[in-house]
């Protein structure tokens, strides 16, 4: 049973710095897969992704932040420790492409620990924070985002 | 939606040996606890409980060998748990979709004003 490395690329009409902003603000991630996060966007800083009323805390650790260009952390640590390597290393690559931005994203350590993501996504699947409740609400929090000072 | 089943399901592969287990037992075809027991750090008695595990969640079926039972791994059973593990994939997908929509809509914002 040997489950590779999930690797994704997708092409986003928005300059990196926009990009970088949105892969890596828990602000941002707690609109595109979390309910709430919590950490300081700084290499080791240590910090957790919550599903619903605190019912799933999954403590992360960033790995790298150099803006506008890469952004990696560690989650799904075995044991829930956070020093430990044995946990999935997520990893966005942001290149200028045209007028936009190329995103490669990997996830690496899977083998072990794939089935640990696999079980958090079973319990939490995306539908429930998919494009029916998400794209009404997308209007104003770019609003709001845009209007903030 | 989650059943019981699933949950019991991932218990049982959530676990290292159990797993090292299975990729014995599909390399070789079939085996018993005490063959399983010659290749891995565990004791024959660890692996007789782990087979036990396996074999509730419908993963190994086991068939009477003397006085121990031979194992061999359901393949439909197993499929179906590494079909939940390639949902991560199709999950990641549709996180980067989701990036796009607001990175794109950002960006759409900061070029108006």
């Amino acid at each position: 049973m040997e489950y590779g490395s999930i690797e994704r690329e997708i092409h986003v009409d928005a300059s990196p710095e926009v990009v970088f902003e949105v892969v890596s603000r828990p602000e941002h991630i707690s609109q595109w897969w979390t309910d709430d996060a919590r950490y300081d966007v700084a290499p080791g800083a240590v910090g957790e992704f919550v599903w619903g009323d605190r019912v799933q805390v999954v403590p992360m650790r960033v790995v790298s932040a150099e803006p506008p260009r890469l952004f990696s952390f560690r989650w799904c640590h075995n044991d829930g420790d956070v020093d430990s390597a044995d946990s999935l290393l997520v990893t966005f690559e942001l290149t200028p492409s045209g007028s936009g931005t190329t995103i490669r994203l990997t996830e690496t350590g899977f083998r072990e620990m794939g089935w640990e993501e696999a079980k958090v996504a079973e319990h939490y699947l995306d539908h429930s924070t998919g494009w029916d409740t998400f794209v009404p609400r997308l209007g104003d929090y770019v609003a709001r985002l845009v209007s903030a000072p | 939606m989650i059943t019981a089943v699933d949950d019991d399901l991932w218990s049982a592969v959530g676990d290292p040996t159990r797993r090292r287990m299975l990729d014995l037992l599909l390399a070789d075809g079939e085996g018993t606890a005490t063959s399983l027991s010659v290749r891995l750090p565990v004791t024959r008695q660890a692996i007789a409980k782990h087979l036990g595990v396996l074999d509730r969640v419908g993963l190994v079926h086991g068939t009477p060998a003397g006085r121990e039972r031979r194992y061999r791994v359901d393949e439909a059973q197993l499929a179906r748990a590494v079909a939940q593990l390639s949902s991560v994939g199709a999950a990641w997908d549709s996180r980067l979709r989701r990036i796009k929509l607001i990175a794109e809509a950002v960006q759409r914002a900061k070029d108006i004003r």
